[in-house]
């Protein structure tokens, strides 16, 4: 009841010196607020860089044959033929990790059709492949199930190949000659651009494994095994379920060394992510030391206002205000502001990210956890603040107090 | 030497200050006792020593030695904390400058001492709060804020928020320094009139025409009491009234004189 009473005071108080409560506050207002923009555009940036890797292919493993020896010389990687469809198949039947998973062979030779011929690589995949490279099409279909099993003549061109045999129209529907044999489009990709390294992603076309390997190449051993996570962050544990369920594929005893490869684009997205926490970490000690300044803006405010209330001070000792009562009374009008500036903060932070996410074009994110921890310290910042000018007021004699003038 | 109805007890009083490096002995041995229901002037010219009197009575100061009872509590051996409840509980304070809050309305300085009630006497502060009001007869003006009131209405204001915690006994220091002879007249009626209620006044002043309505003088010089004598008050009633008579009778005559200026200057 008084400490309901002692808040009551305090909010007339806060009410009635609007002018001095809203200065008093607008440093706390743009602590908060900046904190919660700079945080979410740390964060949109980190999200927005995330699924740039993701396309990458951050959560893909890749699997390759090994080195093979012979006699005492290494062949290098790839040179140990030993992946089959039956690797493939047992890790989509054993793998709890794997959401996708797909074969891969290349085979390079000349496209005809349209308006000249290509020469390009043509990949053998499966249904999962556009999924697990995080690749739209641009016009068209992908294949599905049936027509993959089939071996169904069906391709889906890359934009380059695309774009350079049929200039001026759309190729769905059209027919390509792959080594004499006629072979439908089905499907164009989207544009994927170049590789860091500068190949070009788009110059390609997609055909059934099956389809590939009887038809085209006669090819049995695959070339790469794709599989992707559910997310990045099972990479890991999916690298080594994989490596066992390799192992027991192919038989190898306990001391033979693997006679294939996983590798994984972890490096790369553990750089990126860090770049963007830094950024992050930057962006909100900036924004701290915003809110820093705005609690010392409390704290000056709140000693002018011990020095110009002196006497109302002394008035309230004199009919029986303790020290303690004083103390409370002015660590809960600095502690009130302050969270009352930290929510018009939030506020101004929530509406300033989402204006600027949608103006700019940024993926700002506004987390509870950032509006919390803004609340939390913005009354932290009231009472650390409003601690030393309360005691000064609390440790005033009535005497001079109600003298002063 | 116990006094049944002894409100207040000082005995052998003394107040050393330090004025940077001079001693200055505010009270010399103070010895004095107030009653229940007594009207006490303390007198004294300035540097006499009563507002270090008054500070200790009103348990805003220890005294250097000696000892000082208040409703038989050693006020002196108090803790701070305890020395702020007595003043909330026992001591009701009316200042020169009246010193109300501002922006606050006269109920609501009425009511600031219940906050810092810790017993809890009065369950609705509101209305402790009106009744005080209503005594010193501004039942009609609680939501009027101290810019807004004369200065004899903040002093009475100042008078309520005095009395809203029945004190033991009501502390007014220089009470109409600030106020006009008529204003001073009337606050003077209102204190005479609480003390027929059975308030126990001590009022501090270095005026004659304030001490005049007290039914007790103390006078203090140097630190140390140099009269104490018990008087046949005057009415600030009757003078109030003698006091209107003679300003509407000035009043009249200026009219008057006014009236026949202008029949003259008409004709």
């Amino acid at each position: 009841m008084r400490a309901f009473r002692l808040i009551k005071v305090a909010g007339k108080s806060i009410v009635k010196n609007k002018m001095r409560t809203l200065l008093t506050m607008l440093g706390i207002i743009i602590g908060v607020g900046a904190v919660i923009i700079m945080v979410a555009i740390g964060e949109g940036a980190q999200s927005q860089i995330e699924e740039q890797i993701q396309n990458l292919g951050t959560n893909m493993l890749v699997i390759t044959p090994g080195a093979a020896t012979t006699s005492g010389a290494s062949q290098g990687a790839m040179s140990f033929n030993r992946l089959r469809s039956e690797d493939a198949e047992k890790i989509r039947s054993e793998s709890i990790y794997a959401a996708g998973v797909s074969e891969v062979i290349f085979t390079r030779t000349q496209i005809v059709g349209g308006s000249g011929n290509w020469r390009s690589t043509i990949h053998g995949v499966t249904t999962d492949y556009p999924v697990i490279r995080d690749w739209e099409l641009r016009s068209g279909r992908f294949f599905d199930a049936s027509e993959e099993r089939t071996g169904k003549k069906v391709i889906v061109l890359g934009a380059t190949i695309a774009d350079n045999l049929f200039p001026d129209r759309d190729p769905v529907g059209e027919r390509v000659l792959v080594r004499n044999v006629p072979m439908d489009v089905i499907g164009v990709l989207e544009m994927k651009g170049q590789t860091p390294d500068g190949n070009d992603q788009d110059d390609v076309a997609l055909a059934p494994v099956q389809t590939v390997q009887r038809r085209l190449s006669n090819w049995t051993f695959i070339r790469q095994i794709l599989v992707n996570t559910y997310s990045p962050d099972d990479i890991d544990e999916a690298q080594e379920e994989l490596t066992a369920i390799m192992r027991e594929a192919h038989g190898l005893a306990d001391w033979a060394p693997d006679d294939f490869e996983i590798r994984n684009q972890e490096q790369l997205s553990e750089a990126a992510q860090g770049t963007t926490e830094v950024m992050t970490a930057l962006l909100a000690a900036i924004a701290s030391i915003s809110l820093l300044v705005g609690g010392i803006g409390i704290m000056n405010i709140m000693l002018v206002s011990v020095t110009e209330r002196t006497r109302e001070i002394g008035i309230r000792m004199a009919i029986g205000a303790r020290g303690g009562d004083v103390l409370t009374q002015f660590l809960i009008e600095s502690i009130v502001m302050s969270i009352l500036g930290g929510a018009l903060g939030i506020t101004l932070g929530v509406g300033g990210s989402r204006l600027l996410g949608s103006s700019m074009g940024w993926a700002t994110a506004v987390n509870t956890e950032t509006v919390v921890i803004a609340i939390v310290f913005s009354a932290a910042v009231g009472i650390f603040f409003g601690f030393y000018p309360a005691r000064k007021a609390a440790a005033l004699n009535p005497i001079d107090a109600l003298r002063f003038e | 030497m116990s006094v049944p109805n002894a409100v207040i007890r000082v005995e052998g009083i003394r107040k050393t200050y330090l004025m940077g490096k001079t001693e200055v002995h505010a009270l010399q041995g103070v010895d004095l006792t107030v009653e229940q229901g007594e009207l006490v002037a303390i007198m004294g010219a300035s540097g006499s020593g009563k507002s270090t009197l008054m500070n200790i009575i009103g348990g805003l100061d220890y005294p250097s030695s000696g000892s000082y009872f208040l409703d038989g509590i050693e006020v002196n051996k108090l803790s701070k904390n305890e020395l702020a409840d007595v003043r909330n509980q026992k001591i009701g304070f009316v200042f020169q400058g009246f010193n109300l809050l501002a922006r606050t309305s006269a109920i609501e300085n009425t009511e600031l001492p219940l906050l810092y009630d810790r017993k809890n006497r009065f369950k609705n502060h509101r209305e402790a709060a009106r009744k005080a009001l209503e005594r010193v007869g501004l039942g009609d003006r609680v939501d009027h804020h101290p810019n807004e009131l004369s200065g004899g209405q903040q002093q009475r204001v100042a008078i309520a928020r005095a009395l809203v915690t029945n004190p033991s006994i009501v502390l007014a220091d220089e009470p109409t320094g600030n106020l006009d002879s008529k204003t001073t007249v009337e606050v003077m009626q209102l204190f005479q009139e609480l003390n027929t209620e059975g308030v126990t006044i001590i009022l501090v002043t270095h005026e004659d025409e304030v001490a005049r309505y007290a039914k007790r003088v103390v006078e203090l010089r140097d630190g140390q009491i140099i009269k104490d004598i018990t008087q046949e008050p005057d009415s600030a009633a009757e003078d109030l009234r003698d006091l209107l008579a003679r300003r509407e009778a000035a009043q009249e005559a200026d009219t008057a004189g006014v009236d026949a200026a202008e029949t003259t200057a008409n004709q």
